[in-house]
This record gives C-alpha cells, sequence and structure tokens, in this order.
C-alpha cells in the first residue's frame, strides 16, 4: 500500500520517512548504515513515489494530519510495537503528530531539516513571507517544469549535480496538482502547538544553511520539544542525508549509537 | 450551504458539550467508506479531511453512554484538536442522505462520569441528520451549478435558454455577442427583441420567418435551420427543455461557415480536373445525363465535341512535360472562352477535351466547332518566353434526344464525335469533322 521496503540485520525498528519531492531512495546513503544496526522500514509518502498518485486524497493529505494517520496505520500493518523514527523535513512534522496520537509506536524520534511553521511570525523565525509563498505558489502552477528547474539546486544548496538530478527527477515524477497542494499543505502549517506536545526522546538535525528550514527553526524545535538535543550539521542544503550523508551518520552514530542492537 | 445550516450545526454542537460537559464536540459528515469529509466543532476548529473506517467507531454498539477511548484508534487531527488522547468518547449515529456514518462525536479528556444531562444529547441526532443532509444537498448543488455555468461558456455554440416558467432566461458570451445584449440572467421577454432583430438581420429572412411562423404556439416545437449572415451561416437549433415547466426551451447557435466553406470546397475538388481547373470526366458524364435526360422530355438536339490537341507528345518530347501541362491549360481556358456559357466543357483524359452543346441549332455546331479549331490555331501559345504553335483536331456528332431510345445517347454521341475526331486526324490534322447524321 505504501510501496514499503524492509530490511536490515537488527531487531528494532527504524522507520524511515522522506521529505517534500523526494522518495524513499532519498535514503540510498543513510541506509547500509541502518540496515547494519536497525530492521528498517521505508515507504514513500502519500502522492510521492512511482504510484504515489493513486493514494493521494486531497482532502486526508490537505493537512499533515492525514500523512500521521498514514503512519500509524503503516505500523499497525507491519506489526511494529515500537520503532526509532527518522522522518526528514515534512515526515519531521508527521511523526510528531503520530507520536503524539500513539506515543506507544515511538521510542525516540530523528528529525532532520523539520519545521513547525514556515512563515515568520511575531517572536518567531520560519523564513518565508506571505508573498514569498504566494509567489512559490504561482510558478508552480504556472510552469511546473521550470519551476523544477529553480527550485531543484536552490533546496539541494550545494553544488551536487547527481543529487540535483535525483531530486528533480523525483519531483517531476510528482503529478503537478498534487505537488502543488503537498506544498500548500505543508507550507501554510502551523504545528507549533503540537511540538511541546511530543513526549518522546527528539533529535533535532538541521543544516547550518537551509533556504527551506533557516538554523532558528531547529533552535526553536530543540527549545520547544522537553529533553530534545539539536546537532547543527557545519554544511548548506535542506538536503544533509543525500549530500552531507558522512556528517549526518556521525550525529547518528553519537545519537543512536547505544540505541541499536 | 446556507449560512444557517452550519450555524445551527455549530449551535447544536455547543449545546451538546454544555449538556454533555465533553470537551469536545463535532457534528461528522462521513460517507460509508469512513471518508469525513467535513465537520463542525465546538469548540471550533478548522477542519482537514480524515479517515474512520479503522478507528473501532462504527464497530461498537452505542447506547448513548461515554465508553473508555482507549479501545479506539482516532485519527491524529482529532487527537490534535482535543490537545492529547481522550479519555472517554462517545458518538452518536445520525445517518445523513448520502452520508450514512454521519453523526455526534462528543469527546472528554478524562475518563469522569458526565454530566447528567448527556443522556438527551441523543435526541439531537435527527437534527443533526437533517441539517447535514440539507448541508450536503446544498454543497451538491453549488457543485451542479458550477458545472453548467463551466459548460454553459465553454461550449463552442452560443446558448439562449428560456427557464421552464417561460419567464427566465440565461444567455451566454457567444450568444450575447451575436445579438449585442450583455450575457447572463435576463427576463425572456428582453430576449426576444435581440433574438427577432438577429434574424431580421439574415439574408434569408423572410424563408426563416415562414418557417418559425408555422410553428408559433407550439412547445414542442423543434428545429435546425441555417441563418445567414452575409458571409457568415449559423446553424440554430431549437428544442424544448424539459424541466420544472412546459416553457423551457434551448437555442444553439453553432457556426458552421467553416464546415460549409470546406464541404463546397471537397465538392469542387471532387468534381474538377486539378490541372486545367475544368470540370473532370466523372463530373461531365453526371451533367451530361442530367442534361440529356431533361432535353428527352422535349425532343431537342445536342451536340457533342470531341477535342484532341495535335502532336501533343512531340511538344511534351521538345519542350518537357511542365511546358506541356502549361499548353494544356491554355488550351483548356481558350476552349472554354471560345464557348457559351451554358455549353459544358470538360478534361475527358490526357490531352482530350470534350464539350456538350446543349439545345443547338444544327447548322451552328460546326461553326462552333471551327471557332474552337481557330481559337488554338490563330495565335501560338506563349510558355515562359517560348512561342509553341499549337492545333487541335475536332470531331462533333449531333444527336436527337428521343424518347424510348435504347442505347443512351451520350455513349452513342462520344462514340461518333470519336470516330469523325479520328478522320480528322488521318485527314491531316488541324481540322473539324462532323460525323454523319444517323438514319433511322
Amino acid at each position: 500500500m505504501f510501496n514499503g521496503r524492509r530490511s536490515g540485520q537488527g531487531r528494532q525498528v527504524a522507520v524511515l520517512s522522506h521529505g517534500f519531492g523526494t522518495d524513499q531512495t532519498a535514503w540510498t546513503a543513510l541506509r547500509p548504515w541502518f540496515e547494519a544496526r536497525f530492521d528498517v522500514i521505508s515507504f514513500d509518502l502519500a502522492g510521492c513515489g512511482p504510484q504515489g498518485a493513486e493514494r493521494y486524497d486531497f482532502e486526508r493529505h490537505g493537512a499533515l494530519f492525514g500523512y500521521a494517520d498514514d503512519l500509524i496505520d503503516l505500523l499497525d500493518e507491519c506489526g511494529v510495537s515500537q520503532c526509532t523514527y527518522i522522518g526528514h523535513s515534512m515526515s519531521g512534522m508527521i511523526g510528531a503528530l503520530a507520536a503524539i496520537a500513539r506515543p506507544d509506536l515511538f521510542e525516540r524520534l530523528v528529525l532532520i531539516g523539520a519545521s513547525p511553521r514556515y512563515l515568520d511570525d511575531v517572536d518567531y523565525t520560519g523564513g518565508f513571507k506571505p508573498q514569498d509563498l504566494e509567489g512559490l505558489f504561482q510558478s508552480m502552477s504556472a510552469n511546473y517544469q521550470a519551476w523544477v528547474a529553480g527550485f531543484a539546486p536552490m533546496v539541494v544548496g550545494v553544488d551536487d549535480s547527481a543529487v540535483i538530478a535525483d531530486f528533480s527527477n523525483t519531483l517531476f515524477q510528482m503529478r503537478p496538482d498534487i505537488a502543488l497542494n503537498t506544498s500548500r499543505t505543508i507550507f501554510t502549517s502551523d504545528l507549533r502547538g503540537s511540538a511541546a506536545q511530543v513526549a518522546k526522546p527528539v533529535h533535532v538535525i538541521q543544516a547550518a544553511v537551509d533556504v527551506a528550514v533557516p538554523v532558528q527553526v531547529g533552535q526553536w524545535l530543540a527549545k520547544a520539544i522537553d529533553g530534545a538535543t539539536l546537532d547543527v550539521i557545519d554544511a548548506a542544503g535542506h538536503l544533509p542525508h543525500m549530500t552531507a550523508a558522512d556528517a549526518v551518520i556521525g550525529i547518528l552514530e553519537q545519537r543512536l549509537g547505544g540505541a541499536a542492537h | 450551504m446556507t449560512r444557517s445550516d452550519s450555524d445551527a450545526l455549530a449551535a447544536l454542537c455547543h449545546f451538546a458539550q454544555l449538556a454533555s460537559g465533553a470537551d469536545r464536540v463535532m457534528a461528522i459528515d462521513i460517507e460509508a467508506d469512513g471518508r469525513a469529509t467535513w465537520a463542525v466543532s465546538s469548540p471550533t476548529l478548522s477542519f482537514s479531511g480524515f479517515n474512520l473506517a479503522r478507528s473501532g467507531i462504527f464497530e461498537h454498539d452505542w447506547r448513548g453512554e461515554p465508553v473508555e477511548a482507549a479501545a479506539f484508534r482516532l485519527p491524529s487531527a482529532i487527537l490534535h484538536a482535543l490537545g492529547g488522547t481522550p479519555g472517554s468518547v462517545l458518538y452518536i449515529p445520525s445517518p445523513s442522505h448520502g452520508a450514512p456514518l454521519s453523526g455526534l462525536l462528543l469527546l472528554w479528556r478524562h475518563a469522569s462520569a458526565p454530566a447528567p444531562m448527556t443522556q438527551q444529547v441523543p435526541m439531537l441526532a435527527a437534527s443533526v441528520a437533517r441539517l447535514l443532509s440539507a448541508r450536503r444537498e446544498a454543497a451538491r448543488e453549488v457543485i451542479v451549478r458550477n458545472q453548467f455555468e463551466d459548460l454553459f461558456e465553454s461550449v463552442p455554440a452560443g446558448i439562449v435558454l428560456i427557464d421552464g416558467d417561460g419567464v427566465g432566461a440565461a444567455i451566454n458570451e457567444r450568444a450575447a455577442e451575436l445579438m449585442a445584449c450583455a450575457p447572463g440572467r435576463h427576463r425572456a421577454a428582453e430576449l426576444a427583441a435581440p433574438m427577432r432583430a438577429l434574424r431580421q438581420r439574415c439574408d434569408n429572412h423572410a424563408e426563416l420567418d415562414q418557417a418559425y411562423a408555422r410553428q408559433m404556439g407550439d412547445v414542442n416545437f423543434a428545429s435546425k435551420l441555417n441563418w445567414t449572415l452575409g458571409e457568415r451561416t449559423f446553424e440554430v437549433d431549437t428544442h424544448p427543455v424539459r424541466g420544472n415547466g412546459e416553457h423551457g426551451r434551448i437555442w444553439l447557435f453553432t457556426d458552421v461557415t467553416a464546415d460549409l466553406l470546406m464541404a463546397a470546397e471537397l465538392r469542387r475538388l471532387a468534381s474538377s480536373d486539378p490541372l486545367t481547373g475544368v470540370p473532370n470526366r466523372r463530373h461531365f458524364e453526371e451533367c451530361s445525363a442530367q442534361i440529356i435526360a431533361a432535353r428527352e422530355a422535349q425532343g431537342h438536339a445536342v451536340a457533342v465535341l470531341m477535342v484532341d490537341v495535335d502532336h501533343f507528345k512531340k511538344i511534351n518530347d521538345t519542350h518537357g512535360h511542365p511546358v506541356g501541362d502549361e499548353v494544356l491549360k491554355a488550351v483548356a481556358r481558350r476552349c472554354r472562352e471560345a464557348l457559351r456559357d451554358r455549353d459544358l466543357f470538360a478534361r475527358f483524359g490526357g490531352e482530350e477535351f470534350i464539350a456538350l452543346l446543349s439545345a443547338p441549332v444544327i447548322d451552328e455546331v460546326p461553326v462552333a466547332a471551327e471557332r474552337l479549331r481557330h481559337a488554338i490555331a490563330a495565335e501560338p501559345i506563349t510558355v515562359a518566353g517560348v512561342r509553341i504553335p499549337v492545333s487541335i483536331s475536332v470531331g462533333g456528332a449531333i444527336g436527337e434526344a428521343l424518347p424510348g431510345g435504347d442505347q443512351p445517347l451520350l455513349e452513342e454521341l462520344v462514340a461518333r464525335a470519336d470516330e469523325a475526331l479520328y478522320l480528322a486526324k488521318t485527314e491531316g490534322r488541324n481540322r473539324v469533322r462532323m460525323a454523319e447524321p444517323v438514319t433511322a
């Protein structure tokens, strides 16, 4: 149903959930590290991956709650009683919402480049102003292909042509109307109220320079979630699990190394 | 949906919340597959779709009393709205039209004893169901209306739609442009004058007036007539629309100008010779048959002239085929000009042409044939600055269209004219030979 893939030698389950515009292939660089330590489950979010459009429901997935419900269904279907959850970008808050709804399913969460709110607010730096988002949605709907060509290198943030090509490919794979609706859902979300409700160990990983999620957002999250750790990678880009995998693995070793068995 | 329906649902939720002491009460529109597509809540919240199919709620045997919430899997949106997991939950089914799983959902943060008035809340079910049904129906109507408006303006036809009561009417942009009035809603009476004015502007208005006058007062009247407006032609289709009254009627204006031009062009292409532009043999045979059939009734004479360009192969060999083609075009043009308008002239094949002279005076046939010969021989044909002397031979045959003749006249005339042409050729070309009259 979610085009899921399960592999690895560990007993503990690790769930890898990708972010907007990618699919589960985004975990290729990190997957071997997880496979050596965990029972790894990855999947494609609704609207993403080869058959993503079939699972996308414009109403259900008009809010991140719909994705959180999908995640809970997936864990129940796979018979997972507890997992270590690694979510990138939009999947960061999806995991947080699911962990609030069903705390029993989650042992700890790793949030890479996650954001509870993208718009600036009083005493909050989200990185975007309303007119930025209107411009983004307009150029997406005017010419999706042209938009991807500009958006992909900006989000990747470093001159890594292989990653830019992969990211562009998975973006092109999305149906443009679904991509537009998904980005509206993400960029207009405000889940700051939920962040404080997460009662599980959380590790926030954040790149120092990220056009989608400024470093202040990572700092805000780590502060809002009781006991959360924050690791800032000294690199640029919104996809550090693809462009700075070694740095991410270093952090995972430190934060999860003791947990895996 | 009317504003008051959703307000009333919100008020019912609020009332249920006060009565039950629940932390959140939602009236939810839920389809048969468990999809919640709309909800109103007290306290208010913005709604995003979710699915309750696997929540366990619909499997439980509800008896109007809250039960422990741990047994149910509630969507994360609801938990978020509640600010955490509930202690107890109560579902009151209120099946609405088209959404059989709809109902009121009451949630308490803590599983304490509910307020005594809670047991009265299920009495709201019928009202909730009625309001949800009304909301669904209203939403459906909006969709249908939007779809209609989209269709109304996106079809390529002009449309005038008279309501069933005969009083109201709608006109789309294309029709409004034709009639020089504003698109949108009108009184039907206001549209009668511009429609009549348009008809009066048509070249065939007399014919149209007559056709429509016959149908005055017939509510079942249906017709498709072409309205000719200068160079443009509209096919105007009108028929009754069965709606909520007997006066419903639609007028569809479709611009068929391009179709008609295309059809005429196709007919022309099918009947003419592409090189010379004169009719081809097939067209000649069809027309001749008609002409002869008309003559037969009157017993008049008809004549056929067969024309052949002399030494045409030599012209081709000397100057090339493109020049040969130009010579054929010039021969066709000169012959056509040398004949009367009512004579039929066609390319018969190769360098052969044929003419049918209708109702000729017998003595004039050789004169006409000689006129053709002279038209070619008198002046060389100039192609790309080269003067080429050309001549033709002509064979003619005259016949009388007699009723009951046992051989089709045209075939006979063509055969005799061909023989005469052969003689003209053997006698030295550039001359006319008439076939001997047939002796009965």
